[in-house]
């Protein structure tokens, strides 16, 4: 029995020593009470996914300067890996020990409100209405039942990227780059470089960058739901949208597309970087990847081209915004510095810093005017401000949240050729009617 | 050299390469038996030889990535081999987070867990294998369907139980379940212990001890094999756990290697170069115990497999 006494002792002088190390001291403070650290201040606690080299000490400087602004208030700053960071928020809230503030999906935000995982702000936006520091695309997204839940912060738009000095080795004007679905058709075909059955340059292929989702959208200059919620995806002009779509598939085959996609997705030698692809769309930070890692490429910008001339230059856009999650026990402090982080200073702050679009329009418009911008970081900063007025964002449907995971397995079986574009349309039309049927 | 041999020396091997080149026009070297069995064993080695390269390659492009620069890396055709061997991105990436922090915090965690599987799966499986009671087998069955529940849905009713005891923003919710055994370990060490005669526990007990004190001088000792099993897995298991901690921890100064890697994937962009330094090092503790522990890993899966 000796050694099992030696081996308890071990074991409880273990735990004694543990139980002085910080991750042993459970902390029961939570309780009903805000929590307030010795100076007296309120600790507001701030979740954002912003843990890089480059994003964290940008947050981390607005967050001092917040700070050092007033006396009341003390944020405090957590960084969680992006994706899992909304998982942890989810138990959180379901605990009913969330933190004030949280960085979270634009796009979703009106699920979370009718959920109420997000907190309805409009007792604070009664008192200060701030909805029209932001673009009213982004500001709309918020609603549910035309009330917000939560504050947009940055943004994105979608645009199209192209390399001047291809344009001109094919003979083309480099300052007129294409403007329609037809012109872009025309313009990749001259910029194509056949190398036997390969290609040295691809002049342009619709799906790397951006889906097919971006393409309807810009066709119809709206998404698949109206204003009172129906759902339409099953029309002539999609059709023919699909079949525009698989026509460039069709063109380059299926080895050029895939092995270029290899390349594309991996982040590992980019073909716009090397002049092997002469145009693709993309988000304006896309820029900040051509600046670290292909700094003499000569390139322009440029809006999404258009369906046909008329038709409009819509692009697609996503984004973030601050919420304060429902059970959060200080929301009013939360609500102040929501209010900081989405004012001119801050947002200017971030859009500089980061190469991010904004939410703010007066910060947006300011940062573009930087001069702490190249020539060529000017140039896309100020086409992605100048893009936010050709951008929608789609908002989940409260309705079918997860209607777009319906859609995408019978566009893929179009686009393999197991099916046609009116099959497929009508396929997803039924599987989506179904759902929201079923939601009801 | 001309006398063929059935020494196994690899090296020999090497040598006899040769002649079986040049001696391919004499129909007779393959009626010899003793160089028909070398044939087999060079064409084994070389086929070893190539599939060992295969699997070591991502090894050797994540090794070759961590030393490229990020432009490096992001130049097409990717190259083999780095134009310059950046050391100095291993320091750079133990800085860009208190990884020494981490790494402290990991093992500790580690460890705990370690100490408490064993201890409690080995206990618990004794009682179902060796300790008649009314219920055994439905109690165990019982054991057995939780393996059925997917993690997913007991992750928030757990989380908000250990929330309910203060737990959260602790260590206790990622060690103290260690301590009550798991379905799968209870199994494995079960089917160990219904291997050793119960002779053997009975003649024990005649001499007066009790179950406690079989289960810590012979339970304990013949296990060893399985012990050692459950040992690893439970190391692996904590050591790569990355939900746990992510989800129980708000202090940046509690967080584990696991979530410290994350700071080098981006929303937008990935520093891969970091990212693959500080995987390798997160790696090696695990890479060299299944160097010393190889032994008893084969086992550990003989045995899984085993028992199914």
């Amino acid at each position: 029995m000796n050694k099992l006494k030696v081996f308890i002792i071990l074991i409880a002088g273990l735990a004694l020593i543990l139980s002085g190390c910080s991750g042993f001291q459970t902390n029961n403070s939570g309780g009903d009470e805000a929590a307030v650290n010795e100076d007296g201040k309120t600790v507001v606690d701030f979740w954002t996914f912003w843990g890089s080299e480059i994003r964290r000490p940008i947050i981390e400087q607005i967050i001092t300067d917040f700070n050092e602004s007033q006396d009341e208030i003390e944020v405090k700053h957590t960084y969680l890996p992006f994706g899992d960071i909304w998982t942890k928020e989810l138990a959180a809230i379901a605990a009913g020990d969330p933190p004030d503030v949280v960085i979270n999906d634009i796009n979703a935000t009106a699920l979370r409100g009718q959920k109420k995982q997000a907190m309805n702000l409009s007792k604070f936006l009664e008192e200060d209405d701030i909805s029209k520091r932001f673009y009213p695309e982004l500001w709309d997204a918020t609603l549910y039942e035309g009330d917000s839940y939560g504050i947009p912060f940055n943004t994105d738009t979608r645009v199209l990227f192209y390399n001047k000095d291809a344009f001109k080795e094919a003979g083309l004007d480099p300052e007129k780059p294409p403007t329609t679905w037809a012109e872009l058709e025309e313009y990749a075909a001259k910029l194509d470089k056949k190398a036997g059955s390969n290609y040295d340059r691809v002049g342009f292929y619709p799906l790397w960058g951006i889906g097919y989702d971006v393409w309807l959208l810009n066709a119809n200059g709206q998404s698949y739901f109206d204003d009172q919620d129906n759902f339409e995806v099953d029309t002539a002009k999609n059709e023919e949208v699909l079949n525009w779509l698989k026509s460039w598939k069709d063109k380059y085959g299926e080895d050029v597309v895939n092995s270029y996609q290899a390349q594309i997705d991996s982040q590992q030698g980019h073909p716009f970087f090397t002049g092997d692809l002469a145009m693709i769309a993309q988000a304006p930070t896309f820029y900040t990847q051509i600046r670290d890692y292909a700094p003499d490429l000569n390139f322009g910008v440029i809006e999404l081209p258009e369906y046909e001339e008329g038709n409009g230059n819509t692009s697609w856009g996503g984004g973030f915004v601050a919420e304060i999650p429902e059970g959060s026990k200080n929301s009013e402090a939360a609500w102040e510095f929501i209010k900081y982080l989405t004012d001119v200073e801050a947002q200017e702050y971030w859009a500089v810093k980061n190469f991010d679009n904004v939410a703010n329009i007066e910060a947006a418009e300011a940062a573009a005017k930087s001069d702490e911008f190249t020539e060529d970081g000017t140039m896309v900063y100020e086409k992605a401000v100048e893009n936010m007025e050709h951008t929608l964002l789609t908002p989940v449907p409260v309705i079918a949240p997860d209607f777009t995971s319906l859609i995408n397995p019978n566009i893929d079986e179009f686009l393999l050729g197991s099916m046609t574009a009116k099959e497929a349309l009508a396929k997803s039309q039924a599987d989506v009617e179904n759902l929201i049927e079923k939601n009801k | 050299m001309d006398k063929p041999t059935d020494n196994l020396d690899y090296l020999d091997k090497a040598d006899n390469l040769k002649t079986i080149e040049t001696a391919n026009e004499n129909p007779s070297f393959f009626e010899h038996r003793g160089n028909r069995k070398n044939i087999l064993v060079v064409f084994n080695f070389v086929l070893l030889a190539i599939g060992s390269l295969l699997i070591l390659s991502p090894l050797w492009w994540m090794f070759a990535t961590s030393l490229k620069t990020m432009a490096e890396v992001m130049s097409f055709p990717p190259s083999f081999w780095p134009e310059d061997w950046l050391f100095s991105n291993y320091i750079k990436t133990w800085e860009a987070a208190p990884f020494t922090r981490y790494t402290i915090n990991t093992l500790t965690i580690t460890i705990l867990v370690v100490i408490g599987n064993v201890l409690s799966n080995s206990f618990i499986a004794y009682g179902f294998a060796k300790i008649p009671f009314r219920g055994k087998n439905i109690l165990f069955a019982i054991v057995l369907a939780t393996m059925m529940i997917p993690g997913f849905v007991t992750l928030i009713p757990q989380y908000v139980l250990f929330a309910n005891l203060g737990w959260v923003n602790t260590y206790y919710p990622l060690i103290v379940p260690a301590f009550f055994g798991s379905a799968f370990n209870i199994f494995l060490l079960r089917q160990f212990y219904m291997t050793i005669p119960t002779e053997l526990i009975e003649a024990a007990k005649m001499e007066g001890a009790n179950h406690f004190y079989i289960w810590w001088k012979i339970g304990l000792p013949l296990t060893k094999p399985a012990i050692a099993t459950v040992a690893i897995f439970s190391f692996n298991g904590a050591w790569n756990d990355f939900l746990g901690p992510l989800l129980y921890l708000n202090d940046e100064n509690l967080y584990t290697l696991q979530i410290g890697l994350q700071v080098f994937k981006g929303q937008l962009s990935t520093q891969w170069n970091y990212l693959m330094a500080g995987s390798l090092l997160v790696l090696l503790p695990v890479i060299l115990i299944f160097f010393f522990f190889q032994k008893y890993f084969i086992q550990g899966i003989n045995l899984q497999s085993g028992g199914k």
